[in-house]
């Protein structure tokens, strides 16, 4: 069924642009720095690669890097215009962040959190649902939402099964959380990274301008949620078979989750230094320093301070070196297409096709929604940058920095609407699969659409009254 | 969905295999005054139908758990005087209280009759991971005794906690696989073993992999001593082997294509006859001592 919805999304993505900007194409060219048959190379590679990014025969950075490769081979880049098209920042964002985390989680107080909230709800339905949903959205925020559903799904499924209630909807909360948290920071989706690495945003910026639409959805998830299940969150308080079995539950949970004893210094230390880089990145604008030295400097800290408990080969081997390469490749084969002219064509179309900005702001957010929810939001936000650039030049005194949230909410919110729409949805639909609950594509689209769709209705309410 | 016997029954089974029986059992106990506080009813009746629904629950699961049957009797005996009382709550707390009182002079009486043992000097052999065996060696680490102990390595996390509790306890000890034991079998002096529970065939219900131990060291004459409060025994008609699940699942050869199932038992049966003297909060009892006990304590409780 995945593989439907990414035929029919080549189509409506692939197919209508092309017709529109091939007769464009040799006209523009006779004025651009490379010639229209690199610009056909340049423009082939691209489409090959992407398509093969979408149906993944094979690892998708090695793709990206191929892609990245040939567009120098051909003569379409310089080596040293690859380089210079790298978004750094954005990538040492993303290095700096992973280490981060992960050496934070090695500490086990990120588990030891979950389980303790697992205390706190005394096994309630409602109590889980709502403080597992906020913590993951939260955690999705802060630090990065594919580690967040790895912390709190198995615990959900171990606690819900063990309630004899079924855990599904409390996971696709879950899965909804980690991308509506993550929409609110600079950190908190990949998207967001290269928007940020990109524009310069910093990270209070985001939340600024974030934080309505984003509190909108996630207060109208929960509100919709409460009344459809409104009978499963009845209290336990009536019945003392169901009080003991939840109470014993979480013993249960505390001893199977809870097996190492937590280091005390090594506890304090991730949390001090948590804390100060996420109050960095919050005084970024005050403190003039990049997010992304904000992120290794608490990396490199929280490693030398407790040396003795992170083994730092093992942290530098959990780096997801993999998502790295697969960012540096799409900005060469991004920048190679930009260089061809054509994003400038697609800037020109949009804005001819209207002057105005709303209705522009509603395009981004609706086109990048739906793209979102089927494809690897990652590539189209990284082809939209330069198109949105090209939009800002194109209305010189208009503030138009309304498109790139319009950009960051539809690429953020619209991977919650399918199982494949964002890596925190698929690696939370493997990780329950491997715990003994089956989560179909169907089963999690029916949820999570009508939802994803509502959440973008939002957003452009959002922007009716902002711009 | 799962119905509660069968939710019951699986929490009561995994915290046995991951905890011991007896740290179950508290468990269980402070789970209940826990929920109890929760609980809202209206009277003192309401509760007690409550706790009546629950010992039924209890009564169904399996495996059984001899010392829970014990304890909700008794609570549920308790309840059913103060039911009708203004400050039911308060008496129902106390009737908890006691019992927690009741378990740990239990315990105590039991460690107390454990002394008669005579361990200085001696090699002392543990396999399982019973809490009441650990609490054994504490006390006669405590007693200022001088033994030291060989663990026999078997599943990872219950030789894993027993060498977190020497350790901490400052015990001596050296670990060797199970199978390794012919090799210093010679150096044991006595071997220590706990239970799941005591059933009416005079079998006692240990972890899975005791029943060679024991009958290894049985063999050399080497004494084997269990630990087990009488409140843990089965005192009703059990179904034979009604305790012990299995558990099957294929596997791969890690190098061929090869695939197997590998089958896997929850627990051990091993006759209460194999022992040189079962330890209990009433005293060192011997096999024929012990059946004696049995029969007495099941027809009180019948």
């Amino acid at each position: 069924m995945s593989c439907f919805f990414r035929w029919l999304s080549l189509t409506f993505c692939g197919f209508f642009p092309s017709v529109v900007f091939a007769s464009e194409v040799s006209q523009i060219h006779e004025t651009m720095a490379i010639s229209s048959s690199l610009s056909f190379v340049a423009l082939a590679i691209f489409a090959i690669a992407f398509v093969l990014i979408i149906f993944e025969p094979f690892e998708k950075s090695v793709i990206a890097l191929m892609g990245g490769i040939l567009m120098i081979l051909t003569g379409v880049l310089t080596a040293q215009e690859a380089i210079a098209v790298i978004e750094f920042e954005t990538i040492l964002l993303l290095l700096g962040m992973m280490l981060l985390v992960h050496m934070a989680s090695e500490s086990g107080i990120l588990s030891w959190l979950n389980v303790r909230i697992a205390e706190f709800t005394r096994g309630s339905p409602l109590a889980i649902f709502l403080l597992f949903s906020v913590i993951t959205g939260v955690f999705s925020a802060f630090l990065d939402n594919v580690t967040t559903v790895i912390l709190i799904v198995p615990l959900t499924i171990e606690l819900l099964r063990g309630m004899g209630r079924d855990p599904k909807p409390y996971i696709f909360a879950e899965i909804i959380f980690s991308n509506i948290g993550g929409a609110l920071t600079l950190v908190g989706d990949p998207p967001n990274i290269i928007i940020g690495g990109a524009t310069g945003f910093s990270f209070l910026d985001f939340v600024l301008n974030l934080w309505i639409p984003i509190s909108l959805t996630a207060v109208t998830f929960l509100a919709i949620m409460l009344f459809r299940k409104r009978k499963d969150f009845k209290s336990l308080s009536g019945s003392l078979i169901e009080l003991h079995l939840a109470a014993l539950l979480i013993e249960k949970i505390k001893h199977k989750f809870l097996k190492t004893t937590l280091h005390r210094g090594f506890v304090i230390n991730v949390l001090i230094i948590l804390s100060l880089t996420i109050l960095g990145f919050f005084l970024q604008e005050v403190i003039h320093i990049p997010a992304f030295v904000m992120a290794f400097t608490g990396a490199v800290l929280l490693a030398i301070v407790s040396s003795r408990q992170i083994d730092i080969h093992h942290a530098f081997g959990s780096v997801e070196w993999s998502t790295l390469f697969f960012f540096a490749g799409l900005f060469i084969m991004v920048g190679a297409v930009e260089k061809t002219g054509i994003l400038d064509v697609l800037s020109d179309w949009m804005v001819n096709s209207t002057d105005n900005l709303l209705y522009l702001a509603l395009l981004i957010l609706w086109i990048s929604g739906i793209v979102s929810m089927i494809l690897d939001n990652i590539p189209f936000v990284t082809v939209m940058i330069p198109v949105i650039f090209g939009i800002q030049t194109q209305m010189p005194g208009v503030d138009t920095e309304i498109l790139w949230w319009s950009l960051s909410l539809g690429a953020c919110l619209g991977g919650n609407g399918t199982l494949v729409g964002a890596s925190a949805n698929v690696v939370a639909g493997n990780l329950a699969q491997k715990h003994g609950v089956k989560v179909t594509f169907l089963e999690y689209t029916k949820f999570a659409l009508p939802f994803t769709i509502l959440s973008l209705v939002i957003c452009s309410g959002y922007l009716y009254f902002v711009v | 969905m799962v119905n509660d016997v069968d939710r019951l029954s699986k929490l009561l089974r995994e915290l046995e295999a991951d905890t011991g029986t007896s740290s179950t059992c508290n468990t269980v106990l402070v789970t209940l005054q826990k929920a109890m506080d929760r609980l809202q009813v209206s009277d003192g009746e309401a509760f007690y139908a409550e706790l009546c629904k629950l010992t039924q629950i209890l009564s169904e699961t399996k495996p059984q758990f001899g010392i829970l049957k014990y304890y909700f009797k008794k609570l549920k005996a308790d309840c059913h005087r103060v039911k009708e009382d203004e400050d039911w709550r308060e008496k129902v707390h106390q009737a908890l209280a006691d019992l927690h009182e009741n378990a740990r002079s239990q315990r105590e009486r039991l460690l107390q009759n454990a002394t008669s043992i005579e361990v200085k000097n001696k090699t002392i052999l543990i396999h399982d991971h019973s809490h009441t065996v650990h609490d054994v060696l504490i006390a006669f680490k405590r007693a200022h005794k001088k033994f030291n102990v060989i663990i026999a390595e078997q599943d990872v996390e219950k030789t894993n906690q027993n060498i977190e509790v020497l350790h901490a306890a400052e015990i001596p000890f050296q670990v060797i696989p199970d199978y390794m034991l012919s090799h210093i079998q010679a150096n044991v002096d006595m071997v220590f073993f706990g239970g799941l529970t005591l059933k009416d065939s005079m079998n006692f219900v240990m972890d899975p992999g005791t029943y060679g131990v024991i009958s290894q060291f049985q063999t050399m004459k080497i004494p084997v001593y269990m630990f087990m409060n009488t409140a843990k025994f089965s005192l009703w008609k059990s179904k034979p082997r009604g305790e012990i699940f299995f558990h099957a699942h294929k596997r791969s050869h890690h190098a061929k294509a090869i695939e197997y199932d590998r089958i896997k038992y929850s627990h051990d049966r091993v006759p209460a006859n194999l022992f040189h003297k079962i330890i209990t909060n009433k005293g060192p009892l011997t096999p024929t001592q012990l059946k004696k006990t049995f029969e007495v304590l099941y027809k009180a409780a019948a």
